[in-house]
Parts: C-alpha cells; structure tokens; sequence
C-alpha cells in the first residue's frame, strides 16, 4: 500500500511536470465551459418558447436538472473519452520506454504496486477534470434551485466513466513501450467499449435470426458504458450500474498487471 | 593499497552471492549455459567478457528482473526466485541505461528510490543527503535531471544503487559512454564505496584496465559459460597478462560462431 502511493505520488507530480496534463486540462476546461453556455441558451430558448406559445403545463415540467444539467454531463462523459488516453498513454509505456521498469521490477515492490500506483494517480487526474466540470452545475445553485442529490449523482457518473476508462487506459499503456501506439489502443478500446458495442450488436443481428432480446445480446449491450450511464444521469443509483464500473476497472487492472508480469517471462 | 589485503580477510566472510547451474534461454539461444560461481562479502568482482557473453542477463537474474530458465541464485542467503523481495531489498542495481525519470531533479529521484526500497522514514532524508553527496551530485540536486551531462546522469544512477545501503552492489558497465576523465570519478567513487562500506561489488566491464583498476577477483564469460573465476593478485603474479586470456576467449567465441554459421 505505502508502495503503491509512493508510485502514485511520484506520477502525478510527473504528470503536472510535462505540458500534456495542461493541454488536457485547458481543454477540457474550454469544452466544459462550451457546451454548458450551450445547453444553457438551449435551455433558455425553450423555456421562451413554451412560454409563446402558452404551453403551461410543458413549461411547468422544465427544470435545471433534467433540461441542461443532465444533457451537459451526458456530453462530457464522451469527452473524456477523447481526451483521456492523452494522459493515460504513458502510464506504463513510458517506464518501459525511460528504461525504469528496470528498476521498478528490481525493487522490493509488488506488480499491484505499479498497477495501482499508475491506476491511482490516473483516478487523481480524473477528479481534477470531474471537479472542473462540477463547477459548472454548482453556478447554477447560485441562481436557481436544482436538485442537489440528482446533480451528484450524475457528477458521480461522470467520475466513475473516468475512473473505468483510466483502468482501460492503464492496461493499453502497459502493452507496449511506444507512447502514440498507446494512445491509440486506448481510443479504440473506448471508443468499442463507450459507443459502438450497442451498434455492433444490432448490426451483427440483423441478419441473423438471433432475436435481438438473446442473452448474448444482453450481455455486451451490458457490457456499453452508454447502457449505465443514463440512469444514473437521471439521478437513479443502481447497484447493478456500480457494479459494472468495479467489474470493468478491475478486469482491465488484472489484464494489466498480467502483461507486465508476463513481460519478463519472454 | 589496501586492496592486496582484502582478499585473505574476506576468504572467511559470508556468502554474498551463491549462483549454482544458471542456465537461460530466449526461445533457440541459449544465453547462460550453466553457469555457478560465488561472492564473499566485502569482494569486488569484475565480471568481463566480450559482447554478447551473458554479462547483462546473468545481473539481470540476480537482480530478479529476469528469472532464469534452470538453476538458483542467491542474494545474502535469500533466493531470488522463491523469496525475491527480501533478495531486492538486499540489492543495488544500477542497470546499463541509468533507470532516471528526466523530469526529477536528483534529490527527488533518489528519495523515489529510498521510498520504493524501504528506507525508514525517520532515515530517509538522511540517506539520500549521503548519496547525493557521495556521489557529488550536492551542487546539482535541484537540477532537472535531464539538463545533466552524461557523467552526471550515471552518478545520479549510482546514487540510486547505494541509497539503502544494499549488501550487494550490482553494477552492469557503470563506465560506457563516459569520456576518460568521467570514467576515473566513476572509478574511484566504486572504489570507494567498497572500501569504506563492507559492500559486495559486482561490476560488469568489457574494458580489462577496468578490472585491473577497481577489482579485486576476475569472473570470465564465454559465450554463456565461465572461462576463468581468479583473484586479480593471483593472476597477474602468474605473468599472463588479462589481455591475454581475454582475447583467447573472444577467439574461441569468434571460431564457434563461425562453426555454427557454416553448419
């Protein structure tokens, strides 16, 4: 454990120290402001809208949580995608790279050490964007009365996606020693497992004579980030949902942990 | 020199490092073909031979970075299999490419390293202090580890070897690639190391003024195998000059290669 936050501690100072986790922050921080001034014009537009054309009952169903805080989460969570593998890239790969895997694997320290020091100070990362974006609905509290529990709950959705997708990130960094490979395993992973497992689904039954409601089916559209973050968006918390994001983190740090130690079986 | 006295003074010292029946394979090559020898504490051993002759991976299976295809190493009566932290903890590695985070400055690097080896807390700043200072790196501490000269970057290196005071120091080629003046600081700062600690030195070289320089016993490799394992005193009393045995070994190897090049 003390192992594990020593190599934590020491990436994230590393991370802070190379203009790669600025670039990301600004970024994140100019789409986040983006797209929530965005969503809050649509918001507004609507509500003068309703009130035009004298839709009451329409306009009395608005609030801030379900017409701008959740469709500006449910956009972010997809920019993490983008944005993530940048920082998550040299995790592993970059050790291998500097040549210092050598000494992490001569030290007095355990694979899960490195696997969960690099999981660790990913999660650090992670917080930071969450809490950035979180700033946004909170300015919101100044001037309106959303539902408190309701934005925590897709804050703490949006935090989970991340914390999963670094796991990701951890296991493609540590399957090669070159940064760029890296970074793009990890898109395409997330990219399968954020967005197009529903789709590959539909389109590989369609010609089958599979009904669409199989298990099989079940299970990967199960197996899509999408298919657990709505719920949650809309501030209901489902252990099953939790439960997802434990399985998938944990299944990509054990994959890690397997390829470096497999690594010097070679 | 004091160097002349140690050997009898360290026949009765504890075993440092036992390897017995080494052997390592990459798929068809076969890297190290048997290979035992032994190291009492306090010895400084060189271990020499020509490129490719299985320096670097035998230190590797000490170090515990590689684990060996058949036989045992031990490291201050710990396996380094069966019992690898313990055997780690008893462990300097300073491996061919110094293992340096360009973006630290020394001092934070080398406390890295204390932290990963267990350095007590309450120690710890003391020992790394000690380190950056035997290795003359006090002026530079603060620097970007990157902004240092390849000299430089080996001490930092070195510093991170002895920084929790290993019983054994495993040093592969700690001179390649320095100029000549670079390669005399590295010289006598292992020279020193072993001799004001009780340290147990083993330092791999393809350079024979290197072992005549540092070393106090000479451990040949051939192709994987041990040629020649003798006390440097014992071999230069008996009038053949290491260069000598050196390039009959790397002969044997070039004809052996040429054999299985035309078979």
């Amino acid at each position: 454990m003390r192992h594990t936050l020593t190599i934590a501690s020491r990436e994230i100072r590393s991370l802070f120290l190379s203009p790669v986790a600025y670039v990301v922050l600004t970024l994140w921080s100019v789409i986040a402001g983006t797209f929530f001034l965005a969503s809050l014009y649509g918001f507004h537009e609507q509500q003068f809208r309703l009130q035009e054309l004298q839709m009451l009952d329409r306009l009395e169903a608005m609030n801030l949580n379900d017409q701008l805080i959740e469709p500006f989460i449910g956009s972010m969570w997809v920019i993490v995608l983008f944005l993530l593998p940048a920082v998550t890239m040299g995790l592993v790969a970059s050790e291998k790279a500097n040549g210092t895997d050598e000494l992490l694997l001569t030290s007095p320290i355990s694979i899960w050490d490195i696997v969960l020091g690099k999981f660790l100070a990913g999660v650090e990362f992670v917080t930071i964007l969450t809490a950035i974006a979180g700033f946004f609905p909170a300015l919101l509290f100044l001037y309106g009365d959303p539902e408190l529990g309701k934005t925590l709950a897709g804050m703490l959705c949006l935090w989970l996606v991340s914390v999963t997708y670094v796991a990701v990130g951890v296991f493609a960094s540590s399957v090669t020693r070159n940064q760029l490979v890296a970074f793009i395993l990890t898109f395409v992973l997330l990219l399968i497992l954020g967005m197009m497992l529903p789709f590959i689904v539909d389109i590989s039954m369609s010609g089958s004579g599979i009904p669409s409601e199989s298990p099989v089916a079940e299970v990967i559209r199960w197996m899509a980030t999408g298919s657990h973050v709505e719920r949650m968006l809309q501030g209901l918390i489902d252990t099953s949902d939790l439960a997802y994001y434990a399985v998938a983190s944990a299944i990509f740090l054990l994959l890690a942990k397997t390829v470096i130690e497999s690594a010097r079986w070679r | 020199m004091t160097d002349e006295q140690r050997p009898t003074g360290a026949s009765s010292a504890p075993l440092a490092i036992e390897v017995e029946g080494l052997h390592k394979r990459y798929g068809d090559h076969e890297a190290v073909r048997g290979l035992s020898f032994s190291v009492r504490a306090g010895e400084v051993v060189g271990f020499l031979g020509p490129n490719g002759a299985g320096k670097t991976t035998v230190m590797r299976i000490l170090t515990g970075f590689l684990p060996a295809t058949e036989g045992t190493a031990r490291i201050a009566g710990h396996d380094v299999f069966s019992d690898p932290i313990a055997a780690r903890r008893a462990i300097g590695y300073l491996p061919e490419t110094p293992p340096l985070y360009p973006e630290m400055t020394p001092a934070s690097y080398v406390d890295f390293v204390a932290r990963l080896k267990d350095v007590p807390r309450a120690k710890r700043k003391a020992a790394v202090d000690r380190a950056l200072e035997r290795c003359g790196l006090t002026a530079v501490r603060s620097r970007e580890i990157r902004q240092l000269s390849k000299g430089y970057r080996q001490r930092v290196g070195l510093a991170q070897a002895i920084v929790h005071e290993p019983q054994v120091l495993v040093l592969d080629e700690p001179t390649v690639g320095l100029d000549p003046i670079q390669i005399r600081e590295i010289r006598t700062l292992i020279r020193d190391l072993a001799a004001s600690g009780h340290q147990t030195v083993i330092l791999s070289t393809h350079i024979l003024a290197e072992v005549e320089a540092i070393c106090q016993r000479v451990i040949l490799l051939g192709r994987g195998r041990k040629v020649l394992d003798q006390p440097l005193a014992e071999l230069m009393a008996g009038g053949v000059a290491l260069e000598e045995v050196f390039t009959r070994v790397m002969t044997r190897d070039a004809s052996d290669a040429l054999e299985r090049g035309v078979a």
